[in-house]
């Protein structure tokens, strides 16, 4: 019988002072959480496969460059439009920096990028280009599809808002 | 010099002490404190009157600016098998939309500086054409009024559908857009599409 009535008072608690300011206070930690420090995310596209499949689900960490900035290698959530499209891409240049590709690798300041997160062919050309100050230049993993439909480029460091839970 | 009429005295001091009967014990008379509770309530209540006021106003506006986007999702929208009634209607639709002339900035299509309504009602025409199918949804509003004809308007436009050769299409991009009052009417002059990604 007691056990019952745990069990009742687990599922159907009842509305004491107690159990409603304990439920806010759940309320208001899941959607500071939720909401503001890990957003979830689901990934669709395979611009960042293999590391990141279509479909697979994640968290952005808000508060990762809090105390620091983007470096090169690093995956970043991009605010990409309002609130709710955001897009997952490797930072692989920063400011200042000359970013070329050739035959589908890719050159820093004239140098060779060893990339090995990807792994999927790439055969696309990018005149040199400089990146300007307060941005960086963010790739996909997968440059196998023609370079007119993949969505790369500077972005300004403000739209990044965080790097991937894992 | 005016006298006063009557017994005045006796009349407020009987006054004074029907408030006085109403305090607590112990306590001054509270001649005022009612009548000062009166004011701050009907103060307290102006006050909240104004901001509902405002809020509201401020609200229709948002509603308006808000309807002349809805207007454009649907006369930019396309089904399949449209005829061409209903085509002329919409493309109609979509210069009654717009300023004279519209300042609009499509990197991605290298389309950049002011057009007027012809020029823009025959770019959307020939831009629809390559659809079987499209949707285009707005969302994600951000609306500030600047000046009081003026509504600047920060949203996501989300376009989705099927093109003539049967690709599927389904993007998403942030717009900047200013709406100016003409006529007791939002109409669209400057239209940007942001690029977040600069290849």
């Amino acid at each position: 019988m007691a056990i019952n009535k745990k069990i009742r008072q687990f599922f159907v608690p009842s509305l004491t002072p107690a159990f409603l300011i304990r439920a806010g206070c759940v309320a208001i930690f899941a959607y500071v959480l939720f909401g503001h420090l890990l957003t979830p995310f689901r990934i669709k596209g395979h611009s960042m496969e293999p590391g990141y499949q279509n479909g697979s689900f994640n968290f952005s960490w808000r508060l990762r460059y809090l105390l620091s900035t983007p470096r090169r290698g690093d995956v970043v959530v991009i605010r990409f439009a309002g609130q709710r499209v955001m897009l997952l891409k490797r930072v692989v240049a920063l400011e200042g920096e000359k970013i070329e590709f050739r035959e589908g690798k890719l050159f820093i300041n004239g140098k060779e990028l060893d990339e090995p997160y990807r792994q999927l062919p790439c055969n696309w050309d990018l005149p040199p280009r400089q990146v300007e100050a307060n941005s960086v230049y963010v790739v996909g993993d997968n440059r196998s599809g023609p370079i007119q439909n993949h969505y790369f480029g500077q972005t300004s460091v403000a739209r990044i808002l965080g790097g991937p839970l894992w | 010099m005016v006298n006063p009429v009557g017994n005045f005295e006796k009349k407020v001091k009987s006054g004074e002490k029907g408030l006085a009967r109403k305090s607590a014990p112990g306590q001054p008379p509270m001649m005022f404190s009612g009548i000062k509770v009166k004011y701050i309530l009907i103060v307290l209540f102006l006050i909240a009157l104004g901001i509902w006021g405002s809020l509201t106003l401020s609200q229709s506006k948002e509603k308006k600016v808000k309807k002349q986007f809805h207007l454009l999702s649907e006369a930019l929208s396309r089904e399949p098998g449209e005829n061409i009634f209903t085509l002329d209607q919409k493309l109609k639709k979509i210069g009654s939309l717009f300023d004279e002339t519209c300042d609009i900035h499509i990197p991605a299509q290298s389309l950049s500086g002011p057009l007027i309504r012809d020029e823009i009602t025959g770019y959307a025409a020939r831009a629809r054409l390559h659809f079987a199918q499209l949707n285009i949804k707005f969302h994600d509003f951000v609306i500030s009024f600047p000046a009081e004809s003026e509504a600047r308007v920060r949203l996501t436009g989300r376009l989705t559908g099927k093109t003539t050769y049967g690709e599927a299409v389904d993007e998403a991009h942030e717009l900047e857009c200013l709406l100016k009052k003409s006529e007791k009417k939002w109409v669209f002059s400057y239209i940007e599409v942001v690029e977040v990604l600069k290849k």
